[in-house]
């Protein structure tokens, strides 16, 4: 099951609000996984145990994961586009673990 | 009529644990959420609460003994305690009326938006907490309802005002475009904005210094666990406690400052459905008009000058509360000042240094705040039911947002004629401010135009 944080200034409300929409996206598609509202300030260390990083914020770091881009839900404004790339990075990332 | 005010006296005296989780759950089947997931929201809710009631007496367990040992042997009084925000948005919701701001944010964000008053269309609903709280403040400083939400109604314009200036830099900042923050956190701008342009004419505060390389090496003194455990151990020892007892405080504050969030996410998973809902029909209503969509401050959070700025800050504080006369609060689960810094990174387009003088020169006004609104806000958090403040202490808000504003809010409404005259002051300070960041953002929008303008890259 593919593992998945959302970060924001303290891991409270944007995040824990991008988080439950996603999770409320995710089983409507009767897709399993695991979506956690971490706290930006300990992203290196959540970092570490995840699949996909939906971030909030524009950043110049890399990251090993794929990012998606978090905003889209909160504006709902390339939304659909946003939640196609994180069912692909969930699904090659399930992929990636049973093989 | 009497059965009536029986009914609603019994209802509130469930506590805030049962009555809250209530309203929601007829919030929600009003908002047509099916039965069993408004019913699961509402019980989240009530757990919320539960495990908010037990972090705060977890902490004031372990740091009341301390504040008291450190003024008997130091003199150094530090009766109130520090539940940083996530306490009192806790506290905020379990006021009765804490729901109607809900429709007041909403109605007056329509209302602004067909008058074109406002470009901003305010989606964050997680923030009507900090309305409430305001609402709250004012209500018991002048034991007027009313003039509890007027203020709340007149902060809620602001922000939206705040909001149509910010939206150019916010894009600027982050390079995302079309949103904002009209969040009252950045309404410190207003007194922030002369020292700005103090600060501008003197060149050597504006050298750029590398914030992404300082975060990397004092970033770890930002994570909860760490400033926990060292504020916690420094308390023990200036407390005069043994090693050992010094240790196990550290731990002890080390798990408050990692719980705290842990239980506050439980808050925004309950009114995540609600504050979803409410979003989109604010965003279908107004889909065909060109607006900035409002959005909570983290957005910033990518910055590291804000990170740097904060944690540089975070000595400062304790400093101040120790040595300020008249202080009552031992910062700690406040301590992360983000009440000064997202303010001072949008006004100063992300100027470090600048934002480290705003840092130090604002910390006495958020402690002076946080000590004036202790006993209104232990008031709230009694009120609520569970939450045990021993007796001689006090629950707090180191970093009080908005102490500014909210301070001539309570004393205006308790018709000071001094505050008022502030209150009319500060409002002629943000109109100012506001014609003074339009102007730069309409300046910027222009020299982007001229290609043979340089660019700042930030």
């Amino acid at each position: 099951m593919a593992k998945i944080i959302v970060a924001c200034g303290s891991g409270v409300a944007t995040s824990q609000t991008v988080a439950s929409k996603i999770n409320k996206l995710l089983s409507e598609k009767k897709i399993k996984s695991t979506v956690e509202a971490v706290d930006i300030k300990s992203l290196d260390k959540f970092i570490k145990g995840a699949d996909v990083y939906v971030s909030i914020v524009r950043t110049n770091k890399s990251f090993q994961i794929p990012v998606i881009n978090g905003i889209a839900f909160l504006t709902g404004m390339g939304q659909d586009k946003e939640f196609e790339k994180l069912v692909n990075a969930i699904k090659e990332a399930d992929a990636h673990k049973a093989g | 009529m009497q059965i009536l005010r029986e009914i609603v006296n019994y209802v509130l005296n469930l506590g805030a644990p049962v009555f809250v989780p209530l309203i929601m759950l007829v919030v929600g089947l009003i908002a047509r959420m099916k039965f069993k997931d408004a019913f699961s929201a509402a019980l989240t809710l009530g757990i919320a609460f539960t495990g908010m009631t037990l972090v705060i007496n977890f902490m004031t367990g372990a740091i009341s003994p301390a504040a008291q040992a450190l003024s008997q042997r130091t003199g150094i009084t530090l009766t109130a305690v520090d539940g940083g925000w996530p306490g009192m948005a806790a506290i905020s919701w379990a006021w009765p009326y804490a729901f109607l701001l809900f429709p007041l944010q909403i109605a007056i964000n329509i209302v602004m938006l067909i008058f074109n008053w406002t470009k901003t269309l305010n989606v964050d609903m997680w923030n009507v907490w900090s309305k409430i709280f305001t609402a709250v403040m004012v209500a018991y400083i002048s034991n007027n309802l009313i003039l509890g939400f007027v203020a709340a109604a007149i902060q809620i314009v602001l922000e939206l005002k705040a909001g149509d200036i910010w939206g150019p830099r916010v894009e600027k900042l982050t390079g995302i475009p079309g949103v904002t923050v009209p969040h009252h956190i950045t309404l410190l701008a207003n007194i922030l904005h002369p020292f700005e342009i103090i600060m501008n004419k003197t060149p050597f505060l504006s050298k750029k210094i590398d914030s992404d390389y300082l975060k990397d090496k004092i970033g770890i003194f930002g994570e909860n666990e760490v400033m926990g455990a060292i504020i916690g151990l420094l308390l023990g020892f200036a407390a005069g406690y043994s090693i050992t007892n010094s240790l196990t405080l550290a731990v002890k504050a080390a798990a408050a400052l990692v719980l705290f969030p842990m239980i506050s996410k439980l808050f925004s998973q309950a009114l995540s459905p609600i504050s979803e809902g409410v979003s989109e029909f604010m965003r279908n209503k107004f889909k065909d008009k060109e607006v900035y969509i409002g959005l909570d401050w983290p957005i910033l959070a990518g910055r590291s000058e804000l990170w740097v700025a904060v944690i540089i800050t975070i000595p400062v504080l304790l400093i101040f509360s120790i040595i300020l006369p008249g202080n009552a609060v031992l910062p700690f689960a406040g301590i992360i000042n983000l009440s000064f810094v997202v303010a001072a990174l949008l006004l100063t387009n992300a100027n470090i240094i600048h934002m480290i003088i705003m840092g130090l020169i604002t910390s006495p006004l958020f402690l002076y705040a946080a000590t004036y609104f202790a006993p209104y806000i232990t008031r709230l958090g009694r009120s609520v039911g569970t939450v045990s403040i021993p007796h001689g202490m006090m629950l707090s808000w180191s970093t009080f947002e908005s102490p500014d504003m909210r301070f001539l809010m309570a004393q205006s409404a308790n018709l000071n004629i001094w505050a008022i005259l502030g209150l009319l002051g500060w409002f002629a300070m943000f109109y100012w401010l506001y014609k003074d960041i339009d102007r730069q953002n309409k300046e910027e929008a222009a020299s982007e135009l001229e290609p043979a303008e340089e660019s700042d890259a930030s």
